[in-house]
């Protein structure tokens, strides 16, 4: 566990040195931020609040908005309508101070291919007057990155990996981070996201943008969820979860009774035969598991419904009090608009 | 922000770090240039002295079309002088000069736009304005250095072929023709920082260092293009010789007009969105 160890520790020695300014006040505020393309597409009227120490989730799928709103933060892009605040400073007369304070990810990430990594992190560490040659030596050794292969020599993952590190290097009071772990293995995505953690832990703060709920689940206490440039949705995890729907499949060795599941509260859909069922399971899965145990299994299946099945079972639970469970008989139709 | 808070490790990023990057990114490329540019003027030196109070080549020129003499400012090739005016810095050098000076002003910001690495670059904290600054600034010393090479290699090998020109006249005819290359290279620069559009940039700016050498070469000939002649920038710089004439204060109107499309292309950068179409 050492290296990580060591990562965090050093994410979390920074505690003492933030100190948000007016206790409460957001760290990032978006009211009604509309930005088009002149070539279409865009964001409406996002309305954001992130709070100091969280990690803040943006999820949505492909050409969502989450990008633009993100450069918007930067001030790569300027909106058409609506009020932007980070720290309570405006990203474009206040550019540089809040910058300063900001450790940024690009989503569409491109890097000097001709640098070394080492030379590459340097060289932004210089452009923010901080941190030095040793802080990026022990991160890229936590990390397990060779400061001395040409970015172009890297694979896709080890770049996003510089890139990752070039955001949280320096200790930044705010990430921004687009994708942060695309393209990053299983291994070293669980280290970005403990280190996340951390420097949530820290009093920080982290936004960052998602395909994944799961991924989002796993590291963010907020989410909102964005589609077609609106936002739909802002939620707590834990809310999310209560409301999220699991598939599931069972297969079993000995003849099985549907009762066992049809009394079960929060299953919904359920198709069974002699041996096997499948059904729609909504709420905390310990109950399940606890029947599940009872039965001689053949084969288990739990799986989380996709996003566009969320985004639904949300609406479903905000045009009624029913179960979430019919969102995915209407996912089919719904989803091909 | 008080100087005072704790977030003194990340205060603003040391200056010129922008400025040493694009130089040292860009040390292949100008090393290129500006050993072959050497070879070019090598060559037409060792050719010199065959050429050097020959009457009857002086005669043979003297027989080419007045157009022809005019545009490619053939004149008195036989004499040092004359000699490199027409082979050097009539045409060829300033030309290639100004290629690299639109090329590199063209790539400045629009090459990182449309490589997407303007994101990782604009969201430090550094305002675009220091950005375009120390970068364009990195482009003047690219371009002057690779053009001090029209003055190091004639003044190297005088010694040994009598070229008969003077230091002062030889920098000074350098220096304007590094002008002028820094001129072409901003107005691409001015067109690629508010468009983002490094194609465009290239066309336009080269279009017009065409059309204004033409217009300060034929002018001579041809009574009509006389009156525009002086908003030619090439005749400001170069078209009343410095190698003959010495320097002349013309120079400063292209000074003036480079430092008017430098501060154009950062106001204009300054509101624009990056990076989108
Ligand atoms: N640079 C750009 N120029 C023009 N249009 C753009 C640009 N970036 C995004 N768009 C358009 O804006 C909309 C939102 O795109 P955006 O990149 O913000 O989505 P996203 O949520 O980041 O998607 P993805 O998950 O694919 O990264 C899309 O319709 C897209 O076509
Ligand atoms: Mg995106």
């Amino acid at each position: 566990m050492s290296p990580v160890g060591t990562a965090l520790a050093g994410q979390r020695e920074a505690r003492a040195r933030f100190t948000p300014g007016a206790p409460g006040a957001p760290v990032i505020a978006l009211r009604n931020v509309t930005k088009h393309y002149r070539s279409g597409g865009g964001i409406d009227d996002v309305t954001l609040e992130v709070h100091p120490g969280e990690v803040f989730g943006f999820l949505g799928p492909n050409g969502a908005g989450k990008t633009t709103t993100i450069r918007l933060l930067v001030d790569l892009i300027r909106p058409d309508r609506g009020e932007l605040s980070i720290f309570g400073l405006d990203p474009r007369r206040d550019g540089i101070a809040v910058r300063r304070r900001i450790g940024y990810l690009p989503g569409d990430l491109v890097l000097y291919e001709k640098m070394t990594a080492g030379e590459l992190l340097l060289h932004f560490a210089r452009l923010r007057g901080g941190p030095g040659s040793p802080e990026i030596e022990a991160l890229a050794e936590q990390f397990a990155l060779d400061l001395r292969t040409p970015i172009a020599a890297l694979s896709k993952g080890n770049k996003q990996k510089v890139g990752f590190l070039q955001a949280v290097m320096g200790t930044p009071e705010l990430l921004v981070l687009d994708e942060p772990t695309t393209g990053l293995d299983p291994l070293v995505q669980h280290q970005a996201h403990e280190l996340l953690r951390a420097v949530a832990g820290s009093g920080r703060t982290v936004f960052l943008s998602s395909h994944f709920l799961s991924e989002v689940q796993q590291v963010a206490d907020r989410v909102a969820m964005i589609k077609a440039g609106r936002v739909v949705a802002v939620e707590s995890v834990a809310g999310l979860r209560s409301r999220s729907v699991h598939l599931v499949d069972v297969r079993t060795v000995e003849r099985l009774e549907p009762e066992a599941f049809s009394r079960l509260p929060g299953v919904g859909a359920l198709q069974a035969t002699d041996f096997s069922a499948h059904f729609e399971f909504a709420g905390p899965l310990d109950p399940l598991v606890r029947e599940l145990s009872r039965l001689a299994l053949a084969d288990l299946s739990i799986r989380e419904p996709d996003l566009e099945d969320v985004f639904l079972s949300y609406y479903d639970g905000h045009d009624d009090t029913a179960a979430p469970s019919p969102a995915l008989g209407r996912a089919g139709s719904d989803g091909e608009r | 922000m008080a100087s005072g808070s704790p977030h003194r490790a990340l205060r603003a990023g040391r200056g010129g770090t922008v400025f040493r990057r694009a130089l040292s990114e860009h040390r292949l490329v100008l090393g290129g240039w500006f050993a072959g540019l050497g070879l070019y003027c090598a060559a037409m030196l060792a050719v010199f002295p065959t050429i050097h109070g020959n009457r009857a080549f002086a005669k043979l020129v003297e027989s080419y079309p007045d157009a022809f003499r005019s545009m490619f400012a053939v004149a008195d090739f036989t004499t040092g002088p004359g000699y490199l005016r027409g082979e050097i810095f009539s045409l060829m050098g300033p030309i290639l000069v100004v290629l690299l000076a639109l090329l590199w002003g063209s790539d400045l910001t629009a090459g990182e736009e449309e490589r997407h690495t303007i994101d990782l670059l604009l969201a430090n904290p550094v305002s675009r304005r220091r950005v375009v600054g120390e970068k364009w600034a990195a482009m003047a010393v690219g371009v002057t250095a690779v053009t001090s090479v029209f003055a190091i290699v004639p003044l190297a090998g005088n010694p040994i072929v009598h070229l008969g020109v003077g230091v002062a006249r030889l920098l000074g005819v350098v220096v304007a023709t590094a002008f002028t290359a820094l001129l072409f290279g901003t107005l691409a620069l001015a067109v690629a920082a508010a468009t983002g559009r490094r194609g465009l940039a290239r066309g336009v700016a080269a279009a017009l260092a065409v059309a204004s050498y033409l217009v300060s070469s034929l002018a001579d000939l041809v009574s009509f293009l006389r009156p525009v002649r002086p908003l030619s920038p090439w005749y400001q710089a170069i078209g009343v010789d410095p190698l003959t004439h010495g320097f002349s204060w013309r120079l400063l109107i292209v000074v003036g007009l480079t430092a008017v499309l430098v501060a154009v292309s950062l106001a204009t950068f300054e509101r624009r969105d990056l990076a989108v179409s």
